[in-house]
């Protein structure tokens, strides 16, 4: 072996870091680049990959269509996505790699509200704008940061809509069940859904809190029969969701009329693991491929959720269309900016208003869009949109007891 | 009835997880190994009887020994072409090497199934009879009842066949076994075959009573591996037995101290057992 000095290695170790330094530090300087660090695998990863599709998706039409004019110069989009395994601590380390290392210019989100809940903190130290279509838990946007934007309606508000149509079927004086998980997420959803359920003059007679992750549910679902309640609203993530509808179905548990989740409902894969099974349930999404969405690249929301189904052999649901509203938000925002400085462009998203496949965005002060979340249900294994403020399907109600389904 | 009904429902959950540290305990009783990756073993038990379920049909019970014979081969060429050349190392190594197979076989998992939830759905998977006030799930009663059958089966084979006898003086004294004509380089195989097949049994009747991802093994590792000490490694029945204490314990710890807290206690039993007879279980093994 040739002996390597100590001098020699030196050399080398400075002029390699002085190459890499070059090819880091060199921005293409026409590329705006977003970074992102999402759940590609792991627990989350089945939500996970609606955003890294959906944001590579906007990003190749928006270049297809010419990219995005910053102050009379065109810049293409490009994504820099890391996969988070589904672990916030590693997502916390992978937004400052992606701010501080990768120099990325703006920060797309993950998802989930305890992730964009942590997450946030990166873009509002670095000062870099980050527009995260995966947190709805009202803990990100209460803590008076400036950087973060969120495209997913407040998460207090997930059940409003469905306790206004509950009203209407007569929810008034009935005895409820509220199910949550314990994350940052569904902690948000049971204290603005307590509020609602008081204001609708309800009794809840069963209030219970659960370990986010847990896969069995037959202590709760006892105390929920025993106590014989009208309704069940439950909160937590889809995985939890498939456990709760399975379970209360050979422990035979029937609320008297209703029973809705604010996750699962709206996704395929939620409905094709169940199957029959599925029937019935009441759910909530704030978006809809409703062809009088219209968007500047994609035409219309319709025509989205097409070609989104061909690319990527999934269907999309409100994930992806919120995912798709971040990386708009960028390109609108650069426009009206006209420079690439991340608190000009913080300023423009701030105040930005357009039409996308989403919804009409817009940002309130707080960083949060406000939508309204459309009732859904599940009709013979198909979604069928039944309550914004008022009735826009038939709901089947009051839901048939397990034993008594044909 | 609440009272009543949750341990009931701790019971019937509790024989499911016994089924599950059964594999785990046999395997550690045995080879001194402790398998991080024997939840991605239940894991792919559960694909495996989804798949036979889904493609070919079969009902998933019936799928059940189809699912064990192949986990038996799998288990039995990973302990033969891998294991076996770490088995009576340290036990650090043994540990790094199925950690890193778990970590393995979970990516190769998500590769192969997508992270897609998977469910075990056969037309009686929500059926449930009465009895006495109770509701006895049917899917969750049959679980149970495997759990003891094969926790039976497992015994007869270790207290009285001659395949038994070999794993068990293995496992006691190495040398004089080896004196008596055992091949333990094969014998280490079978028995962690065996472990494989029990843990895709597990699988299988996890799936139709909960959901399948790549990624439930790590939860179920921890779980069973609180169980197989609780249990002991010495008497298949003393696992199961160990399983039903956790579920009924989980199941209390649900209705009196709040939902969130289950694990707490499923894990505050294992502190707790280790500091009040900490030698017994051990020296078992």
């Amino acid at each position: 072996m040739f002996p390597l000095n100590r001098k020699y290695l030196t050399t080398a170790a400075m002029a390699a870091g002085a190459i890499l330094h070059a090819f880091a530090g060199a921005r293409a300087n026409d590329v705006v680049t977003l970074g992102a660090s999402v759940q590609l695998t792991g627990s989350s990863a089945n939500t996970g990959r609606y955003y890294k599709d959906a944001y590579q998706f906007a990003i190749d039409k928006i270049d297809a269509a010419g990219g995005v004019k910053v102050g009379g110069k065109t810049y293409k989009l490009a994504l820099k996505i890391l996969d988070n395994q589904s672990n916030v601590n590693l997502s916390v380390r992978q937004y400052v790699q992606l701010v501080s290392a990768d120099k990325v210019d703006f920060l797309l989100g993950p998802f989930a509200s305890n992730f964009a809940l942590s997450d946030s903190s990166v873009s509002e130290k670095y000062r870099v704008p980050m527009v995260q279509g995966g947190g709805a838990s009202s803990e990100i946007f209460t803590r008076g940061y400036n950087y973060v934007f969120g495209t997913l309606p407040a998460a207090d508000d997930y059940f409003a809509s469905t306790i206004d149509m509950l009203a209407k079927l007569g929810i008034k004086g009935k005895k409820v069940a509220l199910v949550v998980a314990d994350d940052s997420f569904d902690a948000s959803v049971a204290k603005g859904t307590r509020q609602h359920l008081l204001d609708a003059g309800t009794t809840i007679a069963v209030d219970r809190t659960y370990r986010s992750g847990a896969a069995d549910f037959s202590t709760i679902l006892t105390e929920v029969k025993a106590a014989d309640v009208d309704a069940i609203l439950w909160s937590g993530h889809e995985t939890e969701a498939l456990n709760f509808i399975r379970q209360m179905q050979s422990l035979n548990v029937n609320p008297k009329s209703f029973y809705g989740f604010t996750v699962g409902v709206p996704t395929e894969d939620f409905r094709r693991a169940l199957g029959k099974s599925a029937d019935y349930a009441f759910g909530m999404t704030p978006w809809l491929p409703d062809a009088k969405l219209k968007d500047r690249w994609f035409g219309d929301a319709a025509a989205f959720a097409k070609d989104y189904q061909a690319k990527f052999g999934y269907a999309p649901d409100y994930h992806a269309a919120s995912a798709i509203a971040d990386v708009e938000t960028f390109a609108i925002a650069l426009e009206r900016a006209g420079s690439l400085d991340p608190k000009a462009v913080r300023d423009a998203i701030a105040g930005v208003s357009f039409d996308s496949v989403y919804a009409t965005v817009k940002y309130g002060t707080n960083g949060q869009i406000a939508l309204p979340q459309v009732v859904v249900q599940v009709q013979g294994g198909k979604l069928v949109p039944v309550f914004t403020d008022h009735f826009v399907g038939k709901a089947l109600f009051p839901i048939p007891a397990w034993d008594k389904r044909p | 009835m609440v009272l009543p009904q949750i341990l009931l429902n701790g019971v019937l959950l509790g024989g499911l997880y016994g089924l599950m540290a059964l594999g785990m305990a046999l395997v550690w009783g045995v080879l001194n190994i402790v398998n991080l990756s024997h939840g991605a073993l239940i894991m792919l038990g559960g694909y495996a009887v989804y798949f036979l379920f889904t493609v070919t049909g079969l009902d998933p019970f019936a799928a059940l020994p189809v699912a064990m014979a192949a986990m038996f081969a799998f288990g039995y060429l990973l302990q033969r072409r891998l294991l076996n050349l770490v088995v009576r190392s340290a036990l650090l190594n043994t540990l790094l090497i199925t950690f890193g197979l778990d970590v393995v076989l979970t990516y190769l998992a998500q590769l192969a199934f997508t992270a897609d939830f998977r469910t075990i759905n056969p037309t009686y998977s929500g059926a449930n009879f009465a009895v006495a006030g109770l509701t006895v799930p049917v899917v969750r009663l049959a679980a149970f009842g495997i759990a003891i059958a094969l926790a039976a089966t497992l015994w007869f084979v270790l207290a009285r066949s001659p395949l038994g006898r070999a794993i068990r003086a293995t496992s006691q004294n190495l040398t004089a076994a080896r004196l008596y004509g055992v091949d333990p380089g094969s014998l280490y195989a079978v028995t962690f075959g065996i472990g494989a097949a029990l843990a895709g049994a597990a699988g299988g009747l996890y799936g139709m009573v909960s959901n399948l991802t790549p990624y439930i093994g790590a939860e179920l590792t921890a779980k069973s591996f609180v169980i197989a000490i609780i249990g002991g490694l010495s008497n298949p029945f003393n696992v199961i037995l160990g399983g039903v204490f956790v579920g009924v314990a989980e199941s209390l710890a649900a209705l009196y101290l709040g939902p969130t807290f289950t694990n707490v206690v499923g894990f505050g039993l294992l502190v707790g057992i280790l500091v009040v007879r900490p030698s017994p279980s051990i020296r078992a093994a």
